[in-house]
């Protein structure tokens, strides 16, 4: 009797609890965020919040279309995480209002201005950022130190370091042909060391076109470099990247940062470096694609604005970067945080933070946001056709701007 | 008579609201759908014909637009030629007593139960230019000099594409097509084993007309199939249908289109509409065929 009454008691207490709390409902096509929510709740909690987070990850394909219809028929979350701008998607459900921005007294202070630009529509600022990317040249430190090699400074140099690969019998580069983004995001990280922040910044006003002999150029560079990628390239994907990067197959990979996490679970003894694509000559400075990856926003459908907005005050906090990053090894939007012990995450922040290219033609560029789109329909099918042979550099060249020109008012012939 | 006629309605009243709901209304909000630009978020843009004039007037969007298309039909007639004719082979040896044919006729249909998801990530792996088991087969067989990169060539991506369905879907034609050449009455084999014909006589005169209608059925109902398919090749190659294009169909298209291919890139789901409805236009004719001759032979039968 007396155990059934404190059962009793207890249960009540439990769920006056649950309901008492305020739930925050988050969407995100990242389910490796997972734990990353659990302790931020437990953090939160522990600050005398009584709040509980329900995260909920769906596939990337149809992450989009998801909020998309949830959010206008009223049945989506308090918060989801939101692509960077510019970009069609993100900007259509800015402009229809559902996501709202933030309010103006928001803390944003840890936040670099670059960052806040993927953000920022119409000096309002929609959601708070949690990670950037830095991509680039990934190479294995322990082939690097055997044959004697050092970080290319040209582009030539970068051919000499394949060469040497290649003549001890390792396949210098893994492209994984058959995933055309991943040629595209190769492109565009050679793109802004090779052509240099200057020529995309001439290219986004129309000083120059894509049939500039500079372009040409680097598509021409980039097709002859498949002599050092791995037998049969156009038929693998990112899953044999991982695989053959993390167990030596190959020495080098044109990749994100993001790939890090899976090297090392594949391979926990993996040494591996990082640097910039190398530029045409000695005069130019090397830069690096960075980009913000995406933004936590508040959406018109939140029940519980009051619990969502302390989330993302926790957010926008080094202590949320330090989660982040320890459970993720992405890099944090905000600045602060504590990073685990890495070379390799120290070398990508200092390279984001002091390199970053302030110009660039792929995701977060003006190019990417209408049909047809130098991503999708340019670059994507256009690499694979080049290293296929199907067309020439010059071709790949005259394609992006026939694509571009049609709709893209400073590179329509004037 | 007046009741019986109410009870009727009554009766197919639930199954006229689902089939109201879910198929006749998406349908003709998808024609509407067409003459609009719409980014799937707020307001739709009235577009008139516009969207027509993409897909039919000479400019990149008709290119893909055919380029597709022509894949769809080379899809068909080759999924044709192997899961129908080969198909029918398998049949009629399945037909016939040889030993553990029960065996056979099960481990046919297996890959069919096999998750689609599956089948691409299994077929992924055997494809692997490098370590892949078809490669390697090649190789230990002695016909390394075969060995390629499959899904990552123009001359070979579709076709393995539509033979890995085959290897999934055969199961499927094969047992049809089987129960129709079990219905065949024996005796009209035996009286023709009996007149002295050969084994290819018999099958081609006696055991290929009694079960045309079948197979006429099927070569249907792959048409219907192979212009709606999706999941192959979004499964293999994923939605940029590489390399260059050369495996995508109007269902990868059409996705491409209205969902967006990769990150932030625009979408049109109105122009992605008109795609739908070109692909309807396409499949409809062929549908009522399809409902007509198996009117037909109930009629008959």
């Amino acid at each position: 009797m007396k155990l059934r009454s404190v059962l009793l008691i207890s249960l009540v207490v439990l769920l006056s609890a649950i309901a008492f709390s305020g739930v925050v409902n988050i969407w995100s096509w990242r389910s490796q965020d997972a734990d990353v929510w659990k302790q931020v709740e437990s953090r939160l909690r522990a600050q005398g919040y009584d709040i509980k987070i329900n995260f909920t990850a769906y596939a990337p394909t149809e992450y989009d279309a998801k909020v998309n219809l949830a959010l206008q028929t009223g049945t989506g979350p308090d918060l989801v995480y939101s692509r960077r701008l510019p970009g069609g998607l993100t900007q259509t459900l800015i402009d229809n209002g559902l996501y709202l921005p933030l309010p103006n007294d928001f803390d944003l202070s840890h936040f670099p201005q670059a960052v806040l630009n993927s953000v920022t529509s119409g000096g309002k600022v929609y959601g708070v950022p949690f990670a950037v990317q830095v991509v680039g040249i990934f190479y294995n430190k322990d082939y690097f130190d055997q044959f004697g090699l050092s970080i290319p400074k040209t582009w030539d140099e970068l051919v000499e370091v394949a060469d040497t690969i290649q003549k001890n019998g390792i396949t210098p580069f893994f492209v994984p042909g058959k995933e055309a983004w991943a040629l595209t995001m190769q492109h565009a990280m050679c793109g802004v060391s090779v052509l240099g922040p200057e020529w995309i910044k001439d290219l986004t006003e129309g000083k120059t076109c894509f049939l500039d002999v500079k372009f040409v150029d680097l598509n021409r560079k980039l097709n002859d470099l498949k002599k050092y990628y791995q037998k049969g390239f156009m038929g693998n994907s990112t899953n044999d990247l991982n695989a053959a990067f993390a167990f030596g197959q190959a020495a080098m990979v044109f990749y994100g940062i993001w790939g890090y996490q899976t090297w090392h679970e594949l391979n926990p003894d993996l040494r591996v470096g990082y640097f910039m694509v190398p530029p045409a000559n000695e005069c130019q400075e090397p830069y690096a694609y960075t980009y913000m990856d995406g933004a936590i926003a508040l959406t018109s459908n939140v029940k519980n604005r009051e619990d969502s907005l302390k989330v993302l005050e926790f957010c926008a906090t080094p202590e949320f970067g330090t989660i982040f990053s320890n459970v993720t090894y992405n890099i944090p939007a905000v600045s602060g945080a504590q990073l685990p012990d890495l070379d390799i995450l120290k070398v990508a922040v200092d390279t984001y933070n002091n390199h970053a290219s302030p110009y660039v033609y792929w995701v977060g560029s003006v190019f990417v946001t209408q049909k047809p789109s130098l991503y999708t329909d340019v670059l994507s099918p256009g690499m694979q056709a080049m290293y296929s042979g199907k067309i020439t550099p010059e071709e790949l060249a005259r394609n992006a701007q026939d694509a571009i020109s049609q709709w893209y008012e400073p590179l329509m012939k004037k | 008579m007046k009741l019986a006629k109410r009870y009727l309605l009554l009766f197919v009243l639930p199954a006229l609201i689902l089939y109201t709901l879910f198929i006749v209304y998406p349908l003709i909000n998808s024609l509407f759908l067409s003459l609009y630009s719409w980014p799937g978020v707020g307001k739709k843009t009235f577009v008139g014909l516009d969207n027509f004039r993409k897909v039919f007037s000479a400019g990149s969007f008709r290119n893909e637009v055919f380029n597709a298309f022509w894949h769809n039909v080379y899809f068909y007639f080759l999924a044709a030629l192997i899961e129908i004719g080969v198909g029918f082979f398998i049949a009629l040896m399945l037909a016939s007593k040889i030993k553990g044919a029960r065996m056979f006729r099960n481990i046919v249909y297996i890959p069919n139960m096999i998750p689609l998801v599956l089948v691409g990530f299994m077929w992924s792996l055997y494809l692997n230019p490098q370590v892949g088991l078809v490669n390697q087969f090649l190789k230990l067989i002695g016909l390394g000099g075969l060995a390629q990169s499959w899904l990552g060539q123009e001359s070979t991506a579709l076709t393995t594409i539509i033979l890995v369905n085959a290897w999934r879907n055969i199961g499927f034609y094969v047992l049809v097509l089987l129960a129709a050449i079990l219905d065949i009455n024996p005796s009209l084999l035996e009286a023709a084993y009996i007149d002295g014909a050969s084994n290819w006589k018999i099958i081609w005169r006696i055991i290929f007309p009694l079960s045309f209608s079948t197979v006429r059925t099927l070569a249907i109902l792959l048409f219907i199939w192979s212009f709606n398919v999706f999941d192959m090749i979004y499964a293999l190659e994923g939605v940029q249908a590489g390399p260059y294009r050369s495996t995508d169909v109007l269902g990868t298209l059409f996705y491409r289109t209205a969902f967006g291919g990769l990150g932030s890139s625009a979408i049109d789901m109105g122009l992605g509409a008109t795609i739908t409805v070109f692909i309807f236009a396409i499949i409809m004719p062929v549908s009522i065929l399809y409902v007509y001759l198996v009117e037909k032979r109930q009629r008959s039968a």
